[in-house]
Order: C-alpha cells, then sequence, then structure tokens
C-alpha cells in the first residue's frame, strides 16, 4: 500500500512533471538536429559536457549565470566542431558521434581530475537560484521557480511554432527531408544544417546544466543514458514535438516509478522499467507500436 | 515574333563522351518548342544548361536577346526560367503550398504569411485551372496533382519560359489533356514552352516548332505546319545501318524455352509497368528487346534475376542464377575497388580460398583472353575505361559458364573497338548453346545480334521481327520506319 | 605494399602525430613536459617484463572484439552494439561454465566458450534481423539493445547468480582457469597476461585470412563496397548481412575469455566498463584489418596501462582523452586524404 500512496501523491507528481525536464530538453535537441538532416548520437556526449562545464564554473566562481553561460559557449564550439566533422567534411554521423562521445568522456574524466582530484564527482555546488515569487507558490514552487523546466515547458509550443510555422523551420526541415530540391530553391542547405546543430548543442546543454543543478555537483557518468533515451523519445515521438513531449512524459513517470518502487521496497524488478524506454523504441521501430519515418535524408551527408 | 532563347554553338562534354555538340537554333517567344529525341540525344544536357545546372564548354546562349552565363539555377530562376524535372524536385513531408513557397516565403514577423501565399495560389490554380488543394500533404496527391504542385513553384516565381522535361510520361491520358489545356492557357498568357518527349502524338497535339537532336547534334528542324508523322519517326530513329552478324536462325525451327514470360504483370502502387507480357528466348538464339527506356526493360531483368516478383502470371527459367550484364555498370556491374581478377572471382562460386597465387594467375588469363586493357594488373577496376569495365563484367558473366545470358545495353558508353569485341562473343555464346536476351535501345546493335526482334512499349510487347524480315534489305526503310512508331506507341 | 596500403599507414601515421600534437598542447597547458609523459608512459610499458605483459593483457579483449567489429564493420554493418553483445556472451559463458563444472575441463571449457559466441551472437542476430525485414537502421537498434541486455543481465545477474551483495558470479573451478605467461616465464612476473593473449593473435590471424583469402570474405567486403551491385551480381547480400552480424557479435563476445578464465574467473557486471567503444576505436585506427587491429589494439593498451604509470606526473584520465583523440583525428585524416585522392583519379 507505500507505494500506492507514493504514486498518489502531489510530490510523486511534481517528480514526474520536474523528471521530463532533460529528457525534453535532450530530445528536442535531438531533434531539430534530425529535422535538419543529421544525426546526433552524441546528444549524451553533449549533456555530459555541460554538466561538467557548468560544474566546474560553479564550483569555482558560485555565479549561476555565468556558469550557465560558459556551458553555453562551450558546447556551442563543439557543435560548430561537429558540424565541420559532419557537414563540411562528410563524415559518417554515427562514427562521429561516438567519436565525439568518447572524447567527451575523457575529457572531462581528465578535468574532473585535474580540477578535484575525485575520479568521481565535483564538489557540492549551490543551487541554481529560484525565480523569485514563483518560487512561493505551494507545493509546486520548485516546479514553476526553475526556470529551466519552465523553458522546458515553453520549448514544446516553442519548437512546434519554430519547425512548423517559420521560414526557418521550413528550410531546416528541407534540409532534412530533400536537400536537392531545397538547394534548388536557393536554400544554403549546409548553412541550415550547422544551425541545426548549434541549436542542438545549445538544448543538450541545457539538460546538462539542470542535471548538474539538480544533484548539485557534477558526478562522472552522472547522464547515465539519458541521452540515449532523449533520442529514443525522439523517435517514438516521430519527430514532433508534442508527441516528444508525451513521450518524455512516458519516460519520466517510468524514472520516478523506478524511484518509488525501489524505496517502497516491494522487490519488483526495476530492471524491466530500466528497460522499457528502449524496448519500446525497438517495438515501435519494427513496427509494432504505430509507424515511424524519420526525415527522408536524415543521415545523409550533404 | 521575338528569341526568347537563343543556343549558338552550345557543346557540352561528359569526361570524353559528348552530349551537345555545336548545337544552334533559337526558341521563339509565346510559342510551344518540342526537343525530340532518343535517350542520350543531348536534350536533357541542352536543358539543364538553359536552367543554370551546367555551364556548357563552349557557345552562347541569349535569353531576351541578352548574352547570360548561368552559374546556378538560381540565377536563371530570376531571369524567370522555370523547369520541371522528370524527377520531380519536392518534398513528399511538405504540403503543397509549403513546397511551393520554399525559398520564396512571404512572412509576417516572424509567422510565414500561410494565408497571403494560399492566397496568391489559389488564384493561381483558379487562373490555370489546377485543381489541387494547397493544404494537401505531397505524399499524399497524385503524381499528375505532383506534378502541378511543379508547375505552381514555377508560377509562383513569375516564371516567363518553362521547361517541362518529358511531362506526360507518367499521366494517365485524361491527365495528359488536363495538361495540354494548362500548357494552352500559358500560351494566351504569353509565356514560352519548351518541352522535352519522345511522344509524336504530343508534338502533333501541341507543338508550333519541333527541334530533334540525334547523339547530340541538331539534326532536324521543322514548324507546325509541315509536321508529319512519318519524317518524324524516321529523323527519330536517324540512319541505322541493318548489318547482321552471321546467319539469323528461324526460330520457328527451335523450341526449347529458357526464359518464358506468360501473361506477366508487374503493379507497383497501380501503374502496371509490365502488362500480359509473353515472350520466350529458346537454347541458341539471340532474342533483342527493343525499346525507348522506361517501358519495363529494367523490370525484366529485374524479375529474371529474382530481384522483383510478378504481380501476376508466370516466369519459368531452366536454370538460376543467370548471367547479366546490367545497364548501368557503375551501380550495378562491378566492384569499384576490386580489381580485374577480384570481380571476376565473385562468381566463382567454386572457390573457397583465394591465394595471391590464384588471383595473379585468373588476372592474367582474363586479361589476355578478353583483351583487358590496363596500366597495373592490380588497379581497382574503378580506374579503367568505360569499355575495359565492360569487357571485365562480360569476362566475368561468360566465366560463370551459365545458361541463359542477359545483356542489358551492353555497349553502351563503349568505344567502337570494344563494342565489335563484345557483339563478336555474344554471337559465339550463342552457337555454343546459350540462350540469350539482348535488351537495348541502340537499333544498330540489335540488328546485328538479334535473331528475332521484339518492340516493347508501355510493359507490352507491341511488335515482333523475324530475323528474316531484317535479312531482307529491300524492305528496310518501311521496317525501320514501323518500328520508329512501334517504339513511341503509334 | 599497395598503394593503398601505403595510403593508410600514411593517415594513420598523420592521425597520431596529431593526436600527440594536441595531447602534448594539454600537457603543457596544465604545466607538465609532454616529453616527460611520453618518456613515461613509454619506458613503464616497455622497460619491464611486468609492464609489457599488462599492456599486452589490456589489448587481449581489444583485439578480440575488434576483430569482431571489423567482419560487420567490412560489411557497412554499424554495429555499436559489442558492449551488449560481449556482457551478454560472457554472463552465459560464466554461467555454463560454473553449471558444467561436473564435466571434465575438455568439454566444460570449450562448451562455455560455445556457449559464450552463441549468446553474442543471437545479439547481433537480432538487429541483423531487424535490419533485412524491416529495413530498420542497425545502428538505433542495436544502442537500444545494449540497454535492454544490461538490464537483463542485470535482473538474472541479481536475482538468481549472483554472489551475496556483490554484482558478480560464483567463481569456476579452478581447473577451468588458463595458465598465465607468469607461470612460464619468468620475464612476465606479476602480470595477468595470460593463454588468451595467444587466442587473441589466432582470431586476429583467422579473421585476417578470412576477410582477405576466402570468398567469403571478398563476398562481405563487395556487399559493403556497394551493395546493389552485389545483389545484381547474385552474392545475396541480405543473407551474408546475417551471417556476419552473428558471426561479428559472436567474435566481439569472445572477448569476455580474457576476463573469466584467464584473470577472475567470473562474470562481473559492466566488466567491459566501454569495451565495446573504445574497440571501436580500435577497429578504424586499424582501417578494419584485423593485423592492424593487433598494433593498434596494443597501443590502446599502453594508453591503459601506462596510465596507471604516469600518474604521479599527471591524471592517468589523460589516456581517455587520448583515445578521443585518435578516434576524431583518424575521421578526419581519412576523410581530407580520401578527397585529396578523389581529387587526382578524377572520379
Amino acid at each position: 500500500m507505500n507505494l500506492v500512496n507514493t504514486l498518489i501523491s502531489a510530490a510523486f507528481l511534481v517528480s514526474v512533471l520536474r523528471g521530463i525536464t532533460p529528457y525534453f530538453l535532450g530530445a528536442s535537441a535531438a531533434n531539430f538536429s534530425e529535422r535538419g538532416g543529421v544525426i546526433n548520437i552524441a546528444i549524451e556526449g553533449f549533456m555530459t559536457l555541460a554538466a561538467f562545464t557548468f560544474a566546474v564554473t560553479m564550483s569555482f566562481t558560485g555565479n549561476a549565470a555565468l556558469s550557465i553561460f560558459t556551458a553555453l559557449f562551450i558546447n556551442v564550439a563543439f557543435s560548430l566542431l561537429y558540424s565541420v566533422f559532419t557537414v563540411k567534411l562528410k563524415i559518417d554521423q554515427i562514427v562521429t558521434g561516438v567519436g565525439f562521445n568518447l572524447f567527451i568522456e575523457g575529457i572531462t574524466k581528465f578535468l574532473l581530475m585535474y580540477f578535484f582530484h575525485s575520479s568521481s564527482n565535483t564538489e557540492r555546488i549551490e543551487d541554481i537560484p529560484l525565480i523569485p515569487g514563483l518560487k512561493s507558490i505551494p507545493l509546486f514552487g520548485e516546479f514553476f521557480g526553475d526556470s529551466i523546466i519552465l523553458f522546458a515547458y515553453l520549448l514544446m509550443p516553442l519548437s512546434f511554432f519554430i519547425l512548423n510555422r517559420t521560414r526557418f523551420g521550413l528550410r531546416l526541415r528541407s534540409a532534412g527531408e530533400n536537400p536537392k530540391a531545397g538547394e534548388s530553391l536557393g536554400i544554403k542547405i549546409r548553412s541550415y544544417r550547422v544551425y541545426g546543430i548549434m541549436i542542438s548543442g545549445l538544448l543538450s546543454a541545457l539538460a546538462g546544466i539542470w542535471l548538474a543543478g539538480e544533484q548539485n555537483s557534477y558526478s562522472d557518468f552522472m547522464i547515465a543514458g539519458r541521452g540515449y533515451i532523449a533520442i529514443a523519445a525522439m523517435i517514438i515521438g516521430k519527430w514532433k514535438p508534442v508527441n516528444i513531449f508525451i513521450a518524455c512524459l512516458m519516460f519520466a513517470f517510468f524514472e520516478a516509478l523506478q524511484i518509488a518502487i525501489q524505496t517502497s521496497g516491494t522487490g519488483f524488478p526495476t530492471q524491466f522499467i530500466q528497460m522499457l524506454p528502449y524496448l519500446i523504441t525497438v517495438l515501435v521501430l519494427i513496427g509494432f507500436i504505430g509507424k515511424t519515418k524519420p526525415p527522408a535524408a536524415d543521415g545523409v551527408p550533404y | 515574333m521575338h528569341k526568347a532563347v537563343e543556343f549558338i554553338n552550345i557543346t557540352k562534354s561528359f569526361t570524353g563522351c559528348i552530349s551537345n555538340d555545336s548545337v544552334s537554333f533559337s526558341i521563339q517567344k509565346n510559342s510551344v518548342h518540342c526537343l525530340l529525341g532518343e535517350n542520350g540525344a543531348g536534350k536533357s544536357t541542352l536543358m539543364k544548361i538553359l536552367f543554370g545546372e551546367y555551364q556548357p564548354d563552349s557557345g552562347t546562349m541569349k535569353i531576351d536577346g541578352n548574352e547570360v552565363r548561368f552559374t546556378s539555377p538560381l540565377e536563371a530562376i530570376k531571369l524567370g526560367i522555370g523547369m520541371v524535372h522528370q524527377h520531380f524536385m519536392l518534398i513528399e513531408d511538405f504540403t503543397v503550398w509549403e513546397n511551393v513557397a520554399l525559398g520564396y516565403e512571404e512572412v509576417k514577423g516572424f509567422k510565414i504569411d500561410k494565408n497571403s501565399i494560399i492566397k496568391s495560389l489559389n488564384e493561381l490554380i483558379s487562373k490555370y485551372h489546377l485543381g489541387i488543394d494547397p493544404e494537401m500533404k505531397v505524399s499524399d496527391i497524385s503524381i499528375s496533382a505532383q506534378q502541378k504542385t511543379e508547375i505552381l513553384k514555377l508560377l509562383y516565381r513569375n516564371s516567363e519560359i518553362l521547361i517541362f522535361d518529358e511531362p506526360t510520361a507518367v499521366l494517365s491520358p485524361v491527365e495528359v489533356n488536363e495538361f495540354y489545356k494548362i500548357i494552352r492557357k500559358f500560351i494566351e498568357e504569353g509565356k514560352t514552352i519548351i518541352l522535352i518527349t519522345h511522344k509524336l502524338e504530343e508534338v502533333l497535339e501541341i507543338a508550333d516548332k519541333v527541334s530533334i537532336l540525334r547523339k547530340g547534334k541538331l539534326v532536324f528542324e521543322t514548324t507546325r505546319e509541315a509536321l508529319n508523322k512519318e519524317i518524324l519517326s524516321r529523323e527519330i530513329v536517324g540512319d541505322v545501318k541493318i548489318e547482321p552478324i552471321g546467319e539469323k536462325l528461324d526460330h520457328t525451327e527451335i523450341h526449347n524455352p529458357y526464359i518464358a514470360f506468360s501473361n506477366i504483370s508487374l503493379d507497383e502502387n497501380g501503374v502496371f509497368l509490365l502488362k500480359d507480357l509473353n515472350f520466350e528466348v529458346n537454347k541458341g538464339e539471340i532474342v533483342g528487346i527493343c525499346g525507348v527506356e522506361g517501358n519495363g526493360q529494367t523490370e525484366i531483368v529485374d524479375m529474371i534475376c529474382g530481384l522483383k516478383k510478378q504481380t501476376q502470371g508466370e516466369l519459368r527459367l531452366k536454370e538460376t542464377p543467370v548471367s547479366l550484364v546490367p545497364d548501368d555498370r557503375i551501380k550495378k556491374g562491378m566492384i569499384s575497388q576490386y580489381s580485374t581478377a577480384e570481380n571476376i572471382l565473385l562468381k566463382q562460386h567454386d572457390r573457397k580460398v583465394i591465394s595471391s597465387k590464384y588471383l595473379f594467375e585468373s588476372g592474367n588469363y582474363i586479361i589476355e583472353k578478353y583483351d583487358v586493357r590496363l596500366n597495373a594488373r592490380n588497379s581497382p577496376l574503378g580506374l579503367l575505361s568505360g569499355g575495359n569495365q565492360q569487357k571485365v563484367i562480360f569476362a566475368r558473366e561468360l566465366e560463370s559458364h551459365k545458361k541463359i545470358m542477359v545483356f542489358h545495353q551492353p555497349t553502351r558508353g563503349v568505344d567502337i573497338n570494344a563494342a565489335a569485341y563484345i557483339h563478336k562473343r555474344i554471337v559465339e555464346q550463342r552457337n555454343s548453346g546459350k540462350a540469350i536476351l539482348v535488351i537495348s535501345s541502340d537499333l544498330d546493335e540489335l540488328f546485328k545480334l538479334a535473331d528475332r526482334l521484339l518492340i516493347i512499349y508501355k510493359g507490352q510487347i507491341v511488335m515482333e521481327i523475324s530475323g528474316k524480315e531484317f535479312q531482307d534489305t529491300s524492305a528496310h526503310t518501311e521496317l525501320l520506319e514501323k518500328i520508329g512508331k512501334a517504339m513511341i506507341g503509334i | 605494399m599497395t598503394p593503398k596500403a601505403k595510403i593508410n599507414l600514411i593517415s594513420i601515421s598523420i592521425s597520431l602525430i596529431i593526436t600527440v600534437a594536441l595531447t602534448s598542447i594539454l600537457i603543457i597547458v596544465i604545466g607538465k613536459s609532454p616529453v616527460e609523459v611520453f618518456g613515461k608512459l613509454f619506458l613503464e610499458s616497455f622497460s619491464s617484463g611486468y609492464g609489457i605483459g599488462q599492456v599486452l593483457f589490456k589489448a587481449t579483449p581489444l583485439i578480440i572484439t575488434a576483430c569482431g567489429l571489423a567482419f560487420c564493420f567490412h560489411a557497412s554493418i554499424f554495429n555499436i552494439g559489442a558492449e551488449g553483445q560481449i556482457n551478454a556472451g560472457s554472463f552465459v559463458m560464466a554461467l555454463v561454465a560454473i553449471k558444467l563444472a561436473f564435466l571434465p575441463v575438455f568439454l566444460s571449457l570449450p562448451l562455455s566458450i560455445l556457449a559464450g559466441f552463441l549468446t553474442g551472437g543471437i545479439v547481433g542476430y537480432i538487429p541483423a534481423i531487424i535490419k533485412i525485414k524491416k529495413g530498420v537502421s542497425e545502428v538505433i537498434t542495436t544502442i537500444m539493445l545494449n540497454f535492454i541486455i544490461m538490464a537483463l543481465v542485470n535482473y538474472f545477474l541479481l536475482n538468481f547468480m549472483a554472489v551475496k551483495s556483490t554484482m558478480r558470479t560464483e567463481k569456476i573451478s579452478d581447473d577451468m582457469m588458463f595458465l598465465k605467461f607468469a607461470n612460464w616465464f619468468e620475464f612476465f612476473h606479476g602480470s595477468s597476461l595470460n593463454i588468451v593473449f595467444v587466442f587473441a593473435l589466432i582470431i586476429a590471424a583467422l579473421s585476417y585470412f578470412i576477410i582477405y583469402k576466402t570468398k567469403f570474405g571478398y563476398d562481405i567486403r563487395a556487399v559493403g563496397f556497394n551493395k546493389v551491385a552485389s545483389e545484381y551480381i547474385g552474392l545475396e547480400p541480405s543473407n551474408l548481412i546475417i551471417k556476419v552480424f552473428f558471426l561479428g557479435a559472436g567474435i566481439a563476445a569472445l572477448a569476455g575469455m580474457n576476463f573469466i578464465f584467464g584473470y577472475k574467473g567470473y562474470y562481473e557486471y559492466n566488466f567491459t566498463n566501454n569495451l565495446g567503444f573504445t574497440a571501436i576505436a580500435v577497429t578504424l585506427l586499424a582501417k578494419n584489418n584485423p593485423v592492424g587491429i593487433v598494433f593498434s589494439a596494443i597501443l590502446f593498451g599502453v594508453l591503459d596501462y601506462g596510465g596507471l604509470a604516469i600518474n604521479e606526473l599527471i591524471p592517468k584520465e589523460i589516456m581517455f582523452v587520448v583515445q578521443g583523440l585518435v578516434i576524431l583525428s583518424i575521421l578526419s585524416v581519412n576523410s581530407i586524404v580520401e578527397r585529396k585522392l578523389k581529387g587526382r583519379f578524377g572520379s
């Protein structure tokens, strides 16, 4: 009964609604890149890099705004590097993604050791300040007061609007669907692909920053596959912002459920919940659950 | 009337293969100008030059009397030139209006001004009776509606000179009539139309002027008043020499079918690529299939190779797999990164372990036996000339010793010597008792090789000519005219 | 040497030089001497039998997994599921070894290795069949399968097999353990290098032979180069892709032998610690050539073991940076070199 009580509590609801944040930011990051035709499986690495940069800057300066800015800046730099590999040099996007993940894992491990003499985590960092006024809302203060969470929720309609209603979105999607047709109408396909990757870098940075802020430190392997779950959510959500949001909501629920089960001590094997996002993704890909179709030129160098 | 477009000595070649050879002619403003010719005659190349996709090697081009030199289609579009490609340049996942507006979007603040775009599209749609819904997704509309979307793209950009590359190839008869109506409306509005086509009916129906290209050269020009079916069909086919190699067999004497297509239909998304197709290829004969490309030839090959399955009917083969020399050697015929010997090896299924010595010897053997010319024995096949690549593929298929051999455009892009060599060996193979199918759009070649000739049109055999018939030299002119007509469906 | 081999060697060398240069910059930035760091790295790795032994010990699983991946990559199958394949295979391998302890070693040992191979192969078979039947790229399915497999292994391990409050199985019987080199050669004293290294070399030699000297190998590479043409030539690419995926994943899974039979004597959850991904870097650096893989695996072995040796100068984690740099520089150098060549041949 303990578990049921937990599941119907407001705290559980809040944890689901909060937990969606990194997934949706990460999935939107993957989506902006893929709608432009570039697969980015380095989301995991990008999230790691930003979480690390944020935590390091935060622990040295204590200035949240500066730390967020630094993390965004570094991620933009890496996105540009990723564009050089995938758009300029037209190297296989998957191989590049694997390479970036390995490299980022290496550099963060090294710098973690160098700065903090620890192979596992940074020092404790302060919270990101909540938005005054909103934070005092009862029960949901931690939800509405958190600027990154608010941004993630705004991002759902915003990314829908950008992708479907603006000139930028139309042109970006043409780069992901049929670059040749786009180019024949004078669209600078390669530039748009680079923009997509940069948005991807920025959004995954926010996801990483939020996670580091949540646990008040950076620790090795803290992203723990969330970058890949984000990609899974994008696939299940069929590359559409609203659907992706729903998929992320489901995954956030699984995550919260898993923690609730573990703490309740019911002994239900949580591994099965852990693997659900991945299993559902495979089933969706096979076509057991709905049909899914990536952008037509997704992953094709141009 | 003044000239909308003028070509002066346009020459364009691709890696040694000449595509436009000093072509000069002009297109009158506000007229329908048809460009006729076989595949590979250079029509599309010339139009792509006009549209800025290619740059000519030499020669000049004038638009409305001013000399122009385009480096990209964008510059052509700005001068009011638009082109509907044979393979549409549409984004399937976009709606009609999104496809049309892309690159030319009206915006209101950050937002695309969809209402205003749709309003102007609807005006164009009703003016030209296009009858399409701008809010539909392109993947959900018919081919004809997709073509109208392409037309809408040109109209939205105010194109004055509209180029169509084989616009009616994909349309049903009713849709073709609709298309003609749209073209006539364009003429009323003062626009200039250029049509690339294979179809004579089309020319007779709509053309003001016709230019025929053959092997890159302008060979014939006429105006509407002087149009005549017979002359046209002869000019397209050109001077074909009927020069058989050796004696033709009389197939009525042999009946031992190695390939048998009976009542075969192949239907993809409601379009019949093959329809009630019937023919046989017997042991010891060469059957030639002739036709304008895209009338079902590729599908016949794919079915014999087991890569496509018929929707109806029965295909019987004496032996599988068969030997195949495909039409596109780079894409379908060879591994460019492999050497000669390694490419040969791919069909030597009894070999399990491959020593360098074996490769060396088999390479030598092939190079000598098939007269392959190369600078280094190990050079990858991709670096050889077309003729030598074709010889290697040819050698591989011969050395795999199959009972059935299929040759699809066996000498395309191959020099004269290599072609003669390949022809000689094909006849040898027939004499040794193989059943041979040669599919080609080169009539010269088929007359040389075939014991029987089948003409294919829209996935059906529309005519059969026996070897006896084309050995009778007295009736050649008539025969050629008959074939020319059958190939274009009249 | 063929021109192609020469070009490969040159681009590999350039990548290594770039890696060393960038790493040196990083070392200088944090105020250390690259000469000292690299000097110590190689000195420690190669000046003692123990060092050499440890380097080769670290290289062993990399050689095996990378050879499995080489098969896949030659057929243009991008298998990033090695991590899951190794864990599944090794888990079953250890399990069979434990359960068959009643049999004589000459039976139980080959049976458990075979079980590991088959399990890895089946894990590779799943994305292969999905690719062929449903046209779904193996990239996403193998990533997803990694997580699914890890969760499954975790479940079965913790609920049925694990030694209490650990993440590992019980130990296999001692007579199934392989001999260490140190048992014969005093030179390698203290190092964990064992027979599996020889086994890895045999796998590399066999892989080389199969890929470059058999009809099967030629067919695999033909499919990788040009799938459409291989279809017209009659090589049945779908069939080959399934076979290669099974074989490659099965071989990759054998890497667990080093840990189980050569080192610890049990399966431990996630003992691979990213082995499946590092092996991708090893394979890419070696241009998918099994002989090259032996050398590139040894280089990665140096980075792994040598990291420990230089830890007093600079955090050993610098070696992870080097691994990442190697893969990024080989990718970019390859692409640039290939472009230059294309220009020259005009094709």
